[in-house]
């Protein structure tokens, strides 16, 4: 009798995982676009937008980089002091953690983590640094300041 | 229909491979989250710099958690170091695990900006499947040791849990292909891995061996790509398809060690995907397995161990060390055996020997006495190979055996024999 029950709630819980596991899997690029609305995302479990690692990648590259000022002097400041989390086995930097941290979105919290971080300099500049076409061109590559934290 | 139901979710088989991906499952959430209660002020703490997922938790739990305290921030610190342990150790398991779970969830909640990628999404779907059962506590744990019953790697469990990680991991890799082609994906129409391995400094590609020749070949990408891609569709099929399962799971694994190997992705892939491939080894094969070498071990003339029968502690440290012997490795002599039927003790013992400390006799002659024991045996037996750095540590051979005498002096007063 317990066995049976148990089953029961075995099958139940089996369904029911795998309607939103796979439901999570295809909502947001196959789901959505065939009813045309957002669909509901199950919240605390899934990533938003399915099992998605490397699927689009292009020529054009950017990254962040990131100025302390100091009596009209510039020095670049090495991201992995920026966020000193030593991640294991590789390198989260590299992953290009900054330039979600340091987007104009974040300006204002960064650039206070910035003060804190380092306090011996007067101001900060957030430059963004960005290859078009790195393949046909790979020294071709444009600067702008994104923004700067005032002193 | 219903008997292929039964037979893919609710067969009991025993959960030893289970218990093992426990271990891992803890070693991998402990890699993710330690680093980054380092510097708890920097990351946790009031006033520091956050990013919050309001993709994955609703609003009111994201308010609710950024109202904690740093009190309770240290709380969670100390409950995550706990119940990771106890997790890995397998003491409470069930318990553990969901404690280990509420303390991810919280630390996300509080700040996404160096958990969130992909992998930790993966892993907390993992986690909570884990959460489910206790399943995983059945072996490789301290549980098994405060159970009843003697052996425990031949408790059988419904197989779902086990045999939804399966499908977890194989759809993962099907979807990741499926987007990479469709979708927005463009695996098929350009060069992604090329410009991958191209990227400029600081990039997302390692300094491997053969990096700089294999980035001027933008043909054999390509088609590695796509290699990539018919490998990552179909592994689901080849895993499931007994013939060709094996193959599968080295496949995977090998593709795990290169994607560490050459990219900065989190390790959580390489520490954690190929124990889940190696799930789909069936367990009823690994206790055949098992039971071949027990037969092995039990038909040779195997090392005796001699305890003292009439102490409740020496029988209680016997009943555990026969479940951490696996393979049958040991033959387990009480010492009055000996003593009551005047029998001669083996290796030239007396019974102020073996009545002060506990023997191993190996080949009949060799006997060891004592914290010594320990060392012998401790390589024979999977579930103290974790405490060979501890058994071996330098000092220990003065420390040990200071240790073992204290504790057989007074094993009489530790658990009282019935």
């Amino acid at each position: 009798m317990m066995k049976k029950l148990r089953n029961k709630f075995i099958t139940v819980f089996v369904i029911f995982w795998c309607l939103a596991f796979h439901y999570e899997s295809v909502r947001h690029f196959y789901l959505e676009p065939l009813f045309g609305r957002p669909l509901p995302k199950i919240k605390f479990l899934f990533p938003p937008a399915g099992w998605i690692m490397f699927y689009q990648v292009d020529k054009a590259y950017g990254y962040i980089r990131i100025f302390g000022m100091k009596e009209d002097q510039s020095y670049e400041i090495d991201p992995h002091e920026v966020f000193r989390v030593r991640t294991i086995g590789f390198d989260n930097i590299h992953r290009g953690v900054i330039n979600a941290a340091a987007s104009q979105r974040n300006s204002r919290a960064f650039c206070q983590h910035l003060r804190k971080r380092f306090k011996d300099f007067d101001d900060f500049k957030i430059l963004y640094t960005y290859y078009p076409d790195f393949i046909a061109e790979p020294y071709a590559r444009y600067q702008q300041l994104l923004y700067g934290c005032g002193g | 229909m219903k008997k292929l139901w039964d037979r893919l979710f609710l067969e009991e088989r025993p959960a030893i491979g289970l218990s093992l991906f426990r271990m891992v499952v803890a070693f991998t959430v402990w890699s993710v989250v330690f680093p980054s209660l380092v510097h708890l002020k920097e990351l946790y703490f009031h006033g520091s710099f956050r990013e919050l997922n309001g993709n994955f938790f609703p609003i009111w739990f994201l308010e609710l958690v950024q109202k904690s305290p740093d009190g309770l921030v240290t709380a969670f610190v100390a409950l995550f170091h706990i119940s990771v342990f106890t997790l890995f150790i397998g003491l409470f398991s069930q318990v553990s695990c969901i404690a280990v779970t509420l303390c991810c969830y919280y630390f996300y909640a509080l700040n996404a900006f160096h958990v969130s990628t992909l992998s930790w999404d993966i892993l907390l779907v993992t986690m909570f499947l884990m959460c489910v059962t206790g399943y995983h506590g059945d072996y490789f744990s301290v549980d098994c040791l405060r159970r009843k019953g003697e052996k425990p790697w031949e408790r059988t469990r419904p197989f779902f849990v086990q045999r939804l990680l399966q499908l977890q991991i194989g759809f993962t890799f099907f979807y990741t292909a499926l987007y990479k082609v469709s979708a927005q994906g463009n695996w098929l129409t350009d060069n992604p891995l090329f410009y991958v391995l191209n990227y400029p400094a600081p990039g997302v590609t390692k300094m491997f061996l053969l990096r700089d020749i294999i980035r001027t070949m933008p043909n054999l990408v390509y088609w590695s790509g796509i290699f990539i891609v018919i490998v990552e569709l179909s592994i689901i099929f080849f895993l499931f398809l007994r013939p060709t399962r094996m193959a599968a799971v080295y496949l995977g694994i090998f593709f795990q060690a290169l994607l560490f190997l050459t990219l900065d992705v989190p390790a959580t892939f390489f520490f954690m995907f190929p124990a889940m491939l190696l799930l789909f080894i069936d367990p009823n094969e690994i206790l055949t397995w098992i039971q071949k070498r027990q037969r092995i071990h039990q038909s040779s003339d195997r090392p005796m161990l001699l305890f003292d029968g009439s102490c409740g502690f020496c029988k209680w440290s016997v009943e555990a060390l026969k479940k951490m012997d696996l393979f049958s490795i040991l033959e387990y002599k009480n010492v009055y055996d000996y003593l009551d039927s005047g029998k001669n003790l083996p290796a030239g013992l007396t019974s102020d020997h073996v009545l002060k400390r506990m023997y191993l006799v190996e080949n009949g002659t060799d006997a060891y006495g004592g914290y010594i024991v320990f060392r012998r045996i401790c390589w024979h037996m999977p579930m103290m190979y974790l405490l060979i750095p501890i058994i071996f540590f330098p000092g220990m051979g003065i420390v040990g055996p200071l240790l073992y005498d204290l504790v057989a002096k007074n094993r009489k007063c530790l658990i009282k024999s019935p």
